[in-house]
Formats: structure tokens, C-alpha cells, sequence
């Protein structure tokens, strides 16, 4: 084993900077090259790796329903079960479907994941689970962005398919960005507004030709809109009061070139 | 315009960071028990300025709010654990002894094999015997993983202070790892 001497503390800082992705390029290269070229920088570069890795190794603290019941007893409300946050690092499709999955179980929802016997139904309650999961997650898009020319070529070169999304800002609804969901075992393209303090999360799934809706409906205790129009199957989900969705997926459709037809 | 419930408005900015809120209060407070009870008296206070006004960064309002409320918890239930989170004069004390350690003495870098065979219980120990101002830099870069800017700004303290006490918190952390396993 070969000893090192310590580096000075102005290096030791830029050292740390690296690793923890706070230096602009040049400044990274240069000091890149003094971890390659001189053994005490390459000695310290390793020493803080491993000592970040060790770190990593260390279970994160997890709120407990003890913690959650303190918490609701103590402010006199209810909070949402399970506010666990996805695993650091998990951000493939896939692996957010099994966090989905371990979420609808631990919810009390595998009976309508497992044993659906009403499609539509099935659907809505899936929607409005994965709106109220995405509430409680560290950011509920996996591609922030208010400008549709960047979340629409996330969403396809994730799944090959992406809906329109309009830009609806005129109407007060921001385009937050867009993730991946799954639904029903399919990866489905969502997108997500905001409209106040409130996110109004869009699910469309690709569909036949044809228009229908929209159909005012409530899942879960959140209010919902679903309509079919432009190849796909939109569900809007939000606690936003029913005149504002409402007035959400009028302002969508139109700009989608939707023509509403009336409900059967 | 209709008015924000402010079990919604809690549910929407609080709920989702509870965990990030435990992380930083177990960080702050050094265990389990301590840091719950701080989240609980952080929740009440976040509860009640739910109501009012707008809130752009939801996760660090509430760790600012945490940060409030686990100085005033430990001063009233823990007084005598040394939770230096206000006290400038006391900062730069530390900081002024933590530069004559470095300057003064040769320090060899810690062997990067023994911190790989290190178990779990030893790191933790080493992170919760950190002075606290280099433990909460840690604690928010490392578990919360907020950027340097971020810190900062929760801390009110220059970005530089935040990289040195980072820099710091790590060399620590990684001798007395280190240490724990040369025995």
C-alpha cells in the first residue's frame, strides 16, 4: 500500500465539486487531468468516491404509518398512505412500472390490478392512482419542461408514441412536462399541467379513429374527464373543482382539433 | 377564484417531501426517535402557513421549516447536544479549528480499501459523531441530495462555506472510517 500525503484544502474542495457534478467542463478537465497525472490527487479523487459509495450503502430513513398517524392525529387530517418516494436513480420505464405495482398492492388496490372484471372502471381508478402516486413522488414528471417541442420527442423516443400537447398557457393551464406511466400492464405517454398550485395529469392511449366524449366522471376522490379524439383515449385527472377540469379538456380538445360529440 | 383547503394545499406541498423531511431531521437530530418528533412539530407548523401565500420550492420551504423546528426542539428537550445551527460566532470557531488541524498537521490520505470493507452500523456512526454544521452540509448534499446552490441558500451561508464544510465532512468521515478499520 502506497501512503499519500493529504492535498490542500483548495484542491480537496475542487475535488468534491467533481464528484458531485458542480464543476463547469473546463474546470472538470483540468483537474480530471491532476487526478490522472499526480498520485496524492488520485489517492484523495479514490478516498472520496468510496467514501460517497459507502454513504450510499446506508438505508435512507423511511416515513412509517407510526409517523403518518402522529402526523394526522396532530394536524387533525387525513395524509395519503404511503408517501414512499421511488428509489434514487430507478428513472427506466420499467422499473417505475414494478414501483407502480408495489404501490397499487400496498394500497389495497391489487384486487382491481388482479381482477378486473370492469374494464372502464378498472381504468379510471388506475388513472387516478397513478395521478395521486405522481402527487407524492419526488417530481411528478420525469421530463420538466413548459415547451411541447421537448416533451413530445421525450415521450417518443421513450415509447414511440407521443399526443399532441397544446399549448394552453392563453387558458391558464401550463404545460409542466411529461412522464412514462404504466397502465394496465401497458406504458402509456402522460402529460402534465398546471393550473395554480394544481396538476392536472392527461393519460392517452393510443386509439382507433373516432370521437367520443367527454364524460364527466370521479374516481378515487379525484374529479376526471375522459374523451377519445386525434388517435388517442384521454383521461384528465385533477383535485381541480369539476368546472375547472372541465373547462381544462374543452380548452384541449379544441385545440386538438377535437369536434365534441354529444354523450350517448 | 375559490380558496385553497389547507388540508389540500398540505397534502399537495407537504406530503410529498415528508421523506426528505425525515432524512434531514435524522440528520440533524442524530436519531430515529428525536427527528419524528421533529417532523410532527414541522408538519404543524407547515399546516398551519399552508394557508397563506404562495410557495415555489415546496421541498425547501419544508426543510427550512424543519431546520427551524429541530433548533428549537433540541434546545428545549435536548439542551445539552450541541446543535450549532444559528450561532455564527460559533461556526467560524469551528471552522478556524478545523483549518489548524489541516494546516498543521501532515495528514496521510485515508486508504480507500479500508472504507470499502466498512459495514454499514460503522458508517453511520462516524456520520452521527460529525461536528453538526459539517453533518447537515453532508446529510443535504448526501441523502437529500440538494445541489450546492441549494444548500446555500436553506443555510443562508455562501456557496463557498457549503463546499468547504462538504470537503470537510467527507475527509472526517473517511478517517474516522478509515480508523474504525485499521484495528
Amino acid at each position: 500500500m502506497t501512503e499519500a500525503r493529504l492535498p490542500p484544502e483548495a484542491d480537496l474542495v475542487l475535488l468534491n465539486a467533481l464528484v458531485d457534478g458542480e464543476l463547469d467542463a473546463p474546470t472538470a478537465a483540468a483537474i480530471e487531468r491532476r487526478i490522472a497525472d499526480e498520485p496524492e490527487m488520485g489517492k484523495a479523487h479514490e478516498a472520496i468516491v468510496v467514501t460517497r459509495a459507502a454513504l450510499a450503502r446506508l438505508e435512507r430513513e423511511e416515513v412509517g404509518t407510526r409517523l403518518l398517524d402522529r402526523i394526522e392525529s396532530g394536524a387533525g387530517i387525513s395524509v395519503p398512505a404511503s408517501p414512499q418516494r421511488q428509489p434514487r436513480g430507478l428513472a427506466d420505464w420499467r422499473a417505475m412500472a414494478a414501483s407502480v405495482v408495489v404501490a397499487f398492492v400496498m394500497a389495497g388496490g391489487g384486487g382491481y390490478w388482479l381482477g378486473a372484471t370492469r374494464p372502464s372502471e378498472t381504468t379510471s381508478d388506475l388513472v387516478a392512482s397513478t395521478h395521486r402516486r405522481s402527487l407524492l413522488a419526488a417530481s411528478p414528471v420525469d421530463i420538466a419542461s413548459s415547451d411541447r417541442h421537448t416533451v413530445k420527442p421525450w415521450l417518443d423516443n421513450r415509447i414511440g408514441i407521443s399526443p399532441p400537447a397544446p399549448d394552453l398557457a392563453a387558458k391558464g393551464f401550463s404545460l409542466v412536462g411529461g412522464r412514462v406511466d404504466v397502465i394496465g400492464g401497458r406504458a402509456v405517454p402522460t402529460l402534465v399541467y398546471r393550473h395554480n398550485e394544481h396538476l392536472i395529469t392527461v393519460v392517452a392511449e393510443p386509439a382507433a379513429a373516432g370521437t367520443s366524449g367527454p364524460q364527466s366522471k370521479q374516481a378515487d376522490g379525484y374529479n376526471m374527464v375522459r374523451w377519445t379524439g386525434s388517435g388517442f383515449s384521454y383521461w384528465a385527472v385533477s383535485d381541480l373543482e369539476r368546472a375547472e377540469l372541465d373547462g381544462f379538456a374543452e380548452g384541449y380538445r379544441i385545440a386538438t382539433g377535437v369536434t365534441a360529440a354529444p354523450e350517448p | 377564484m375559490h380558496e385553497d383547503q389547507p388540508a389540500t394545499r398540505f397534502r399537495e406541498l407537504v406530503v410529498p417531501h415528508l421523506q426528505d423531511a425525515l432524512i434531514f431531521a435524522r440528520g440533524l437530530t442524530g436519531n430515529r426517535d428525536d427527528a419524528e418528533d421533529v417532523v410532527q412539530e414541522a408538519c404543524l407548523r407547515a399546516y398551519a402557513a399552508a394557508g397563506r401565500g404562495t410557495v415555489l420550492h415546496p421541498r425547501a420551504w419544508l426543510l427550512a421549516i424543519v431546520r427551524n423546528t429541530a433548533f428549537t426542539w433540541m434546545a428545549k428537550n435536548r439542551p445539552k447536544a450541541v446543535l450549532v445551527l444559528g450561532d455564527d460566532a460559533e461556526l467560524d470557531r469551528l471552522a478556524e479549528t478545523a483549518d489548524a488541524a489541516f494546516t498543521d498537521t501532515p495528514i496521510l490520505t485515508p486508504e480507500a480499501e479500508l472504507i470499502r470493507k466498512a459495514e454499514a452500523a460503522a458508517v453511520q456512526r462516524a456520520v452521527d459523531a460529525l461536528p453538526a454544521p459539517l453533518r447537515e452540509v453532508l446529510v443535504l448534499r448526501e441523502f437529500n441530495d440538494l445541489s450546492y446552490r441549494q444548500i446555500a441558500d436553506l443555510l443562508s451561508v455562501p456557496i463557498g462555506t457549503v463546499m468547504s464544510r462538504l470537503s470537510r465532512a467527507r475527509l472526517l468521515l473517511a478517517i474516522s472510517i478509515a480508523e474504525a478499520h485499521r484495528d
